[in-house]
């Protein structure tokens, strides 16, 4: 069987992208400026009224009234979507079928990951040796059930993509990439989980040769391949469009479920009049913008009657 | 229907249509509008010579053709432009973060066509939400990002930007309702409506170019005249006027509207097509807020009497210059609240969209629908009803801007479960309704064989809706009505009603919510609500 190491600098230079530039995408979405007011129902957490789509605005005088809002009907909503992927079983169930173990196989394979660097971890502080310390035995299994959903999801979205004739429609090559990519790290570890015999302890060696700095063990060349795969994912993912599940964040709670209305004398106000303060340059006629012009001054201007 | 249409073919061959529609193929509706299924005029034979004419066989926009090469390659630099200014903080804080997400994070798994109704109807593939980002998303990738041609064979970036490109790109962006029923159902929450709303904004914000009915003969007119239907103050209190001695005629009841009365508690106002148009809508509005003892006003001022601000459809200029002119306006009168007649997208522009915009004392005025108010009026006891006054097959049409986008459902409903002891639901209804088709301006939008469109394609599923609505009585002999509380909906029920003939084919006509009020008034003796097409 072939075998073969990492550099730890490989290790580290992808880790590190990995960390620093998720951090800065998902702060640019987050730093993106106030935008008007754009809900879109149902919003869940509209108490008593979610469940039908209802909101505040149902009332006459509503202004008058407390707000009332739930916090068990927004997190309910949201746990639906993350754990069983509600909107594309409503709403698309072909695609379901393979995009829902996909999504799972994924979410296994975060657990085991972090069941790996725990495990790492205390390896690394000498509190247990190399193997899953006090985690149960099955978290292995976590991966390997992980790893075959993930697969089977990706083959089935793969497929899908190309023989859908509306699904082709609008695939790029970087969206075949992309599940191409996933599946190579899904089968790579599948093969590693069933063929290498001590793949997990090597797996936990491997860990804490990043967390220690120390000299990274010789592996099986399906692990070896398996560990860079699944590194350069981690390097590539926050460049890429797989980014949605971040994203997805901010469409619910900063986009279609913030009825927020603007409160005279508070933050959003400040804001807001900060931007109305930012300079046009519109090029059509009507908007009578000169570059100099900010966004108050354009919106006041009277027309001549 | 054409065959499968790849993104990129948008900006290939300008000299053809990129589509065409054929009647036959959109989804069948209910006998006796089954055969044939509708038409769309053909374009004159001169009109490809007189405007752009490439994108379905239909013309909405009349867009001119440029005249030298020179003007076109302007044009499509200016188009270039407009694309990287959509992502600067400066011109587009207003949906800087809604865009980009929409930009970024589409995941091309096509679940929001089946929700859309222009789609549904036709099968169209340029009709598919997605068609019209997609390119959009491509021009973006290649054209206003940096190494953008370089890497457009990876990201699949490959339609040209061109004339044809653009001249196909406007009059699509005039293919989508922006109803948003797509976005509500995107696992991702990308927002296709958001997407089209944003195109019509690069078009008139920085090309100039916009539908006259929108623009000139729209939110220009109103800011010049006072009302985008040309109606000037002192024509505007004449007619509503004439509309008080009518109501009084015909109910027996003195009918009068207060004017510009200074600290009222409610400012009403009306999308001025009602008082064009539907005058018994204002009419029965006077009648029900008088006879509950609302004290409540119309005001004349600048725009106060038209509540429309087309600007929410196609520029956001435009819609913060009447926004801040109609609460302005009631801030000065002194009134405590500005209430929305029975009109969508006014409903929208004043109370959410533009919320932010109105800042410091312009928030002493509350804003807020006429829907809540006309509940707690009908429940107050104040007025006596007799609900088998309305004993006949009612639905309701759930208006995208009230509905979807506020999430006012329930008032409406409340109010015809106890006065219509017929109504019944559409299916689906309340915010997961289809748009009736006229939605985001095309309810106005009249040029060419636009209409056609609108009623035949945008407009089927909602048709189809309301037979089926009615199908337990489908006859003309039996009267039915649907409610529509929304005066662009209502145009387009209209002229829907009218193309198909369901007013003498299955006796169906429409009208709003406050007309079905005041036809269960005790004290009106007369039925209020004509069996006519108006
Ligand atoms: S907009 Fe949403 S539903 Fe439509 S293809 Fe993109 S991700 Fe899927
Ligand atoms: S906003 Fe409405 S009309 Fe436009 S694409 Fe979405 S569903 Fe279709």
């Amino acid at each position: 069987m072939m075998s073969g190491s990492i550099p730890l600098a490989v290790c580290y230079g992808l880790l590190a992208i990995f960390v620093v530039a998720f951090l800065i995408r998902s702060l640019k979405i987050a730093r993106l400026p106030l935008h008007l007011r754009w809900e879109l129902a149902p919003v869940p957490k509209e108490k008593g009224r979610g469940r039908y789509g209802g909101s505040y605005l149902e009332e006459f005088e509503w202004w008058k009234k407390p707000r009332e809002e739930s916090l068990v009907a927004e997190v309910a909503y949201m746990l639906e979507e993350i754990v069983f992927l509600k909107a594309l079983w409503a709403h698309n169930r072909r695609l379901w079928w393979f995009s829902y173990p996909f999504h799972i196989g994924l979410y296994l394979l975060v657990l085991a990951a972090f069941g790996g660097v725990l495990a790492s971890g205390m390896a690394a502080v000498g509190v247990a040796g190399l193997g899953w310390g006090i985690l149960p035995k099955w978290i292995v299994w976590v991966a390997g059930v992980g790893y075959v959903l993930t697969a089977l999801g990706a083959l089935g979205l793969l497929a899908s993509r190309l023989a859908d004739p509306k699904l082709r429609l609008i695939t790029t090559p970087v969206a075949l990439f992309n599940l191409v990519l996933v599946l190579a790290v899904a089968v790579t570890g599948a093969l590693a989980v069933t063929t290498v015999p001590g793949s997990a302890v090597d797996a936990v060696a491997f860990g804490r040769a990043l967390l220690t700095a120390g000299p990274v063990p010789h592996m099986a060349g399906v692990l070896t391949a398996h560990l860079i795969l699944a590194m350069a994912f981690l390097a590539y993912l926050p460049f890429s469009q797989m980014m949605h599940f971040v994203a997805k964040y901010f469409t619910y709670h900063q986009v279609r479920w913030d009825d927020r209305p603007l409160e005279r004398g508070g933050a959003m106000e400040r804001e807001m009049q900060k931007l109305l303060q930012q300079p046009v340059t519109w090029a059509a006629e009507h908007v009578h913008a000169d570059g100099r012009k900010n966004w108050v001054d354009i919106a006041t201007e009277e027309v001549p009657r | 229907m054409s065959g499968r249409v790849r993104i990129k073919d948008i900006g290939l061959r300008g000299d053809q249509p990129l589509a065409e529609i054929d009647t036959d193929e959109l989804i069948p509706l209910p006998p006796p509008y089954d055969n044939p299924g509708g038409t769309i005029q053909e374009l004159k034979p001169d009109a490809a010579e007189r405007m752009v004419c490439n994108l379905d066989g239909v013309v909405a926009l009349s867009l001119p053709h440029p005249e030298s090469p020179e003007e076109e390659r302007a044009l499509v630099d200016h188009f270039a432009e407009g694309l990287k200014k959509l992502f600067t903080r400066e011109n587009n804080w207003s949906f800087l973060q809604p865009l980009t997400l929409a930009m970024e994070y589409c995941v091309g798994c096509q679940t929001c066509s089946d929700a859309c109704h222009v789609f549904k109807a036709s099968g169209q593939e340029i009709y598919r939400p997605t068609y019209r980002s997609e390119v959009w998303r491509r021009l973006v990738k290649k054209y206003a990002k940096p190494n953008g041609k370089l890497m457009a064979p990876l990201t699949g970036a490959d339609v040209d930007l061109n004339w044809t490109t653009i001249s196909r790109l406007y009059e699509l962006a005039y293919r989508c309702n922006l109803c948003r029923r797509c976005a509500q159902v995107c696992p991702i929450g990308v927002d296709n409506g958001l997407i089209a709303h944003e195109l019509r904004k690069l078009f008139s914000q920085e090309l100039g170019w916009a539908p006259r009915e929108l623009h000139e003969q729209g939110t220009v007119l109103q800011l010049q005249v006072g009302s985008s239907t040309g109606m000037n103050q002192v024509l505007v209190k004449d007619n509503v006027e004439f509309i008080d001695e009518d109501m009084t005629d015909e109910t027996g009841i003195e009918v009068t509207t207060p004017w510009d009365k200074e600290g009222a508690d409610v400012l009403l106002i009306h999308n001025a097509g009602e008082i064009m148009s539907w005058p018994e809508n204002p009419g029965a509005f006077a009648i029900i807020l008088n006879a509950a003892g609302i004290d409540w006003t119309l005001a004349s001022e600048g725009i106060e009497y038209d509540g429309v601000n087309y600007g929410l459809f196609y520029d956001d200029v435009q819609l913060a210059r009447i926004a801040l002119k109609h609460v302005s306006a009631a801030k000065k009168l002194g009134v405590k609240k500005i209430v929305m007649g029975e009109c969508g997208h006014q409903h929208k522009a004043i109370m959410t969209v533009a919320d932010r915009i109105l800042t410091g004392e312009l928030r002493d005025v509350k804003r807020v629908s006429c829907l809540p108010l006309l509940e707690e009026i009908v429940f107050s006891g104040k007025i006596e009803f007799d609900p088998s006054k309305n004993d006949f097959p009612v639905t309701l049409h759930d208006p995208c801007n009230i509905v979807r986008n506020l999430g006012i459902v329930e008032p409406q409903r409340r109010i015809l479960r106890y006065l219509c002891p017929q109504f019944r639901e559409m299916t689906p209804h309340g915010v997961d309704n289809y748009c009736c088709g006229g939605g985001s301006g095309f309810a106005v939008m009249s040029g060419n064989n636009f209409t056609d469109w609108r009623v035949a394609v945008a407009g089927r599923m909602k048709f189809k809706q309301i037979l089926d609505a009615f199908a337990d009585q489908p006859g003309p002999e039996v009267k039915k009505y649907v409610c529509a509380p929304c005066s662009n909906c209502k145009g387009q029920i209209r002229d829907m009603l009218q193309y198909w003939g369901a007013l003498e084919k299955s006796g169906i006509t429409y009208g709003g919510l406050v007309e079905l009020i005041v036809n269960a008034m005790v004290d009106v003796k007369e039925p209020f609500i004509k069996w006519e097409m108006h």
